[in-house]
């Protein structure tokens, strides 16, 4: 009887090996990143549902949300033992420098599903969508733009805004909202976007005039949309398309524009190095690269990375809803792309904008 | 100090060491039970060394790293660069006179109404007086963000009143009720005036009435007596109050942050620290902080001093004769504290509204109705729930088994390292969350030998850093039952044959148990509310309730953040029903 047993036993553990054997990856997943949870908690768990469906493993994942430039810091703090796999979001220039520190791995990707990510995006000045060396790959395309309350400017005689300029309107003084850039990335993204487009002295001209319509610095770029979707403040500018998105989903009604030159992210995703589970990793950037992986972001108001899909969805779907909230784009490869940000540029001049904008913006601004 | 570590110990108190079996040993040498009574000696020796041992690890280290931080540069050579560089932006030193002039601000507030209320509650009886009791201090357990963000869903620039308003009287402009420095101290007011009214409410039941009484029959009118009397009597624990609510309103950086203010100490000490990336910007974030410790102990010392000259406190509970009032004095009275009430519930009205209203925006009331916030931060994602209990819970464990011995220590003997143990727990009340949260995160990050994993990787950091920040309750709770247990009580214990452990089992732990129940009670309800130092330690998967509002609200769920409010709130409101039953009047030594 005990020999029976011990029989059955080594057998259901040999039976249990084998069905575990295409069990490539481990069962954890953990990202750390300022991509917000509404993304990434759609993200981790339709990758959950498509590891359990492949290889039968049930993932457990976790999302660390820290802004861009708390968890670039914290992973430099972890030297090389990470308590997470994947960095994800912000400027790829933070990944280069993560690379160059050697706190990420390259990422190893099968050919075909790098090759489907075109290599840029945008002229007079391309935005890279991939690292040619392999330490990151785009993952979702995401303008940043202004967002406002259609009620509130109603109220104020403001017309629908189009434009950065539309921002200067006198009607507008107090009614905007806006993160420091010396707080949020894309803040600082976008005083880099206008800064290279009016150039340096006529740019700090129109920040300053920006800030004299501003009636409240947030703590956090994600509190602007917030607080525009409350009605407490009438416009947000540089908002990142899907946290307005998510506004609109949770029943708000918010509109977002993206004017000329607004600043495109491809998100970055990349693999830290020493990370526990590299293989979850791996399958991660994969499956969010196929067209189902994809679809996730169309449906909370990202657009895809490849001219192979587009922001397509039944009527009254999500991904119609995003289409319609972002002025009727499908696809950023439909037309040019203009795009005047130059990440050297921007690199180059980080500290000297922040320090001009706390000398001149944040020291003299006094609340209207 | 309005509270026990004020109140001088009794001699007899101090004539013997613990454990110290005293006069049942004889001369006679290594009978067996001289043995016992030397590893009885020798035990509760151990027992303080780890108790010392403890807080060096978790307390001392962690902040002399921080000062170390902050004097030293990034290749680790000494220098005041860092200071110097402080005092030379115009931007930080506006920011220290503001933190500074609003910590003012909010005392002086905060002490019209708490005399006001605490007046009303000791020396008049009228309609509702009890309930009034138990209802002013709710404000207390209003969990950080939770109060501010009500205050901005009724009173913001889109709030209930303001829409009303420009509805009624088609004003385009809306009112700014709260975003400003005005706001702040609205909000910080409050919510912490309950601190002077327990610490007053403490102080004036302490007041022997025929020192009034005395003063009456010479002649002094009512507000002479008031003025000569009764105020200096109450000044140790009101200052204990007064200097918790500057040091709480000094380290918020919450409630500035969603008000949009920036130019204070603590919303710079954040912001800056936040910046990993500009290196420059973090080890200024770290020098606020130890400039905010230095300033909690300076501050913390020059109340000490005062409050010593000016020790009246007894440890006897006078019984009052309450004064009733009837009439248009009643009339006064309750509608006085019904509108301060009305004012400081107004976060909770705004918190409960948008916990269930569904995209709520410029309507005075929320016009589409759902309980999904609920039913994803409790059914959905009960790690906030789940996280907080347990790590609360064993915080409390920790608080109990350092605590209590340290309060021994303090009511009983003359061990030497008495007085800086004494000291230690009242910085802890004193120095910010916010600092302690950056101190864990300089000190712990480096590999444990064994581990192989910093304690910064490690979930059981957070209980260890909710039991330092909350031990000074748990101590004082314990120590202040300890002191009104007479030590002849144990003699006569121990007189009749009973050993030190026996006496202890006993006649001391009947006596002294529910101050120690209500000492922890108050450090797990406080434990639950912790957010500042939580917030820089917490990683993924170890969320607490406070972690899950902050980084909902961060993440733009102000619903979601709401809802965890709620839930939070029901817990501490429980909570602090169950202390108010214990524990009475006698809650105000608890904070001093």
């Amino acid at each position: 009887m005990r020999f029976l047993v011990a029989t059955l036993m080594v057998a259901l553990v040999a039976v249990g090996a084998q069905a575990q054997a295409p069990a490539a990856i481990e069962d954890e997943l953990v990202l750390i990143t300022p991509v917000s949870k509404f993304v990434f908690d759609g993200a981790l768990k339709a990758f959950g549902e498509y590891a359990k469906q492949k290889w039968n493993v049930t993932v457990k994942t976790n999302g660390i949300p820290a802004g861009t430039p708390l968890a670039y810091g914290r992973i430099v703090e972890w030297k090389g033992k990470p308590e997470a796999d994947i960095f994800w979001g912000g400027e790829s220039a933070l990944f280069e420098k993560l690379a160059d520190q050697k706190l990420l791995v390259k990422l190893e990707l099968p050919k075909a599903v790098a090759d489907a990510v075109p290599a840029s995006i945008g002229t007079p000045k391309p935005v890279p969508l991939k690292d040619p060396d392999g330490y990151w790959i785009g993952t979702a395309l995401e303008p940043y733009g202004l967002v406002y309350h259609p009620k509130v400017l109603q109220r104020l005689g403001v017309p629908a805004l189009k434009d950065w300029d539309d921002l200067l309107n006198p009607k507008l003084k107090g009614q905007i909202a806006q993160c420091a850039p010396t707080r949020s990335s894309s803040s600082n993204a976008t005083y880099e976007v206008m800064l290279q487009s009016k150039g340096e002295a006529a740019g700090w001209e129109w920040l300053k005039k920006l800030a004299d319509n501003t009636g409240h610095f947030t703590a956090r770029s994600r509190d602007v949309p917030n607080v525009v979707a409350k009605g407490e403040f009438a416009v947000g500018f540089a908002v990142p398309s899907y946290m307005a998105f998510e506004e609109k989903v949770s029943g708000f009604d918010i509109k977002f524009v993206a004017p000329k030159n607004a600043f495109v992210t491809p998100e970055p995703m990349a693999i830290l190095a020493g990370a526990r589970h590299p293989k979850a990793a791996r399958a991660f950037i994969e499956f969010l690269l196929t067209e189902q992986g994809q679809r996730v972001f169309m449906e909370s108001g990202l657009f895809p990375l490849s001219p192979k899909y587009r922001m397509q969805g039944a009527s009254g779907s999500k991904i119609e809803l995003a289409v319609d909230f972002t002025g009727g784009v499908r696809s950023y490869f439909d037309a040019p792309v203009a795009n005047v940000y130059d990440e050297d540029v921007a690199k180059k001049r980080s500290e000297a904008l922040k320090e001009r904008f706390r000398k001149d913006i944040e020291t003299t601004w006094k609340k209207p | 100090m309005g509270g026990p570590d004020m109140a001088p110990p009794t001699p007899q108190a101090l004539a013997r060491a613990p454990g110290d079996p005293g006069r049942g040993s004889t001369a006679d040498s290594f009978t067996p039970r001289q043995r016992v009574a030397g590893l009885r000696r020798a035990l509760p020796l151990a027992g303080v060394a780890l108790i010392w041992l403890f807080l060096l690890a978790f307390l001392v280290y962690p902040l002399g790293r921080i000062f170390y931080d902050a004097v030293t540069d990034e290749a680790g050579r000494l220098t005041l660069a860092n200071f110097v560089a402080f005092a030379r932006d115009p931007f930080y030193v506006r920011s220290l006179a503001n933190s500074v002039l609003l910590g003012l601000g909010t005392v002086a507030a905060t002490s019209v109404l708490g005399f006001a209320i605490a007046f009303l509650l000791v020396r008049y009886d009228f309609a509702g007086r009890g309930l009034f009791g138990y209802l002013t201090l709710i404000p207390i357990i209003s969990p950080p963000l939770v109060g501010v963000l009500g205050f901005t869903f009724i009173l913001g620039r889109a709030g209930t009143v303001n829409v009303l308003l420009m509805d009624w009287l088609d004003r385009i402009q809306p009112i700014n009720f709260v975003y400003g420095v005005h706001g702040v101290l609205l909000v910080e007011t409050l919510h912490l005036f309950p601190m002077i009214t327990l610490n007053v409410v403490d102080a004036l039941g302490k007041i022997d009435p025929s020192l009034e009484e005395a003063a009456a029959s010479v002649g002094a009118r009512e507000w002479r007596r008031l003025r000569t009397v009764t105020l200096p009597l109450t000044t140790p624990g009101y200052v204990a109050g007064a200097l918790l609510v500057f040091i709480w309103t000094f380290s918020d950086f919450a409630t500035p942050l969603v008000l949009g203010v920036h130019d204070l100490l603590a919303s710079q000490a954040y912001l800056n620290i936040v910046q990993f990336v500009d290196r420059r910007l973090f080890r200024m974030g770290i020098v606020i902080s130890a400039l905010m410790v230095g300033l909690a102990v300076v501050f913390l010392l020059a109340a000490r001093r005062y409050v010593a000259i000016k020790d009246y406190s007894s440890l006897s509970y006078a019984r009052l004769a309450r004064r009733r009032l009837t009439g248009v004095r009643q009339a006064l009275a309750v509608g006085f504290l019904s509108l301060v009430l009305l004012a400081s519930f107004i976060p909770y009205a705004g918190v409960a509204l948008a916990s269930v209203g569904r995209g709520w925006s410029l309507t005075p009331l929320p016009t589409a109705w759902t309980l999904q916030f609920f039913e994803r931060v409790i059914v959905e994602t009960p790690k906030y729930i789940v996280n907080s209990l347990l790590y609360s819970g064993l915080a409390v464990i920790f608080c109990i088994a350092v605590g209590v011995p340290i309060a021994w220590i303090l009511a009983r003997t003359t061990l030497p390292g008495r007085d800086t143990l004494d000291a230690l727990n009242t910085l802890i009340l004193a120095i910010p969350g916010t600092a302690i949260g950056i101190a864990y995160i300089r000190a712990f990050h480096a590999d444990l030998p064994w581990i192989g994993r910093p304690l910064t990787g490690l979930w059981i950091i957070l209980p260890l850093v909710l039991c330092i920040r909350r031990l000074p309750y748990t101590v004082r709770g314990s120590y202040a039952s300890l002191l009104l247990v007479h030590r002849s009580v144990e003699e006569a214990a121990a007189s009749v044959g009973a050993t030190g452990a026996r006496t202890f089992r006993d006649v001391t732990l009947p006596m002294i148990w529910r101050g120690v129940l209500v000492g922890s009670l108050f450090s797990f309800m406080t434990s639950l509310q912790e957010a500042s130092a939580v917030l820089f330690l917490a990683l993924g998967g170890w969320e607490t309730i406070p972690v899950g509002i902050f980084s909902f609200y961060i993440a733009g769920s102000a619903s979601e953040a709401a809802a965890l409010g709620v839930v939070l709130i029901v817990v501490a409101a429980v909570s602090l029903a169950v202390i108010n039953r214990v524990a009475g009047a006698r809650m105000g030594g608890m904070f001093g």
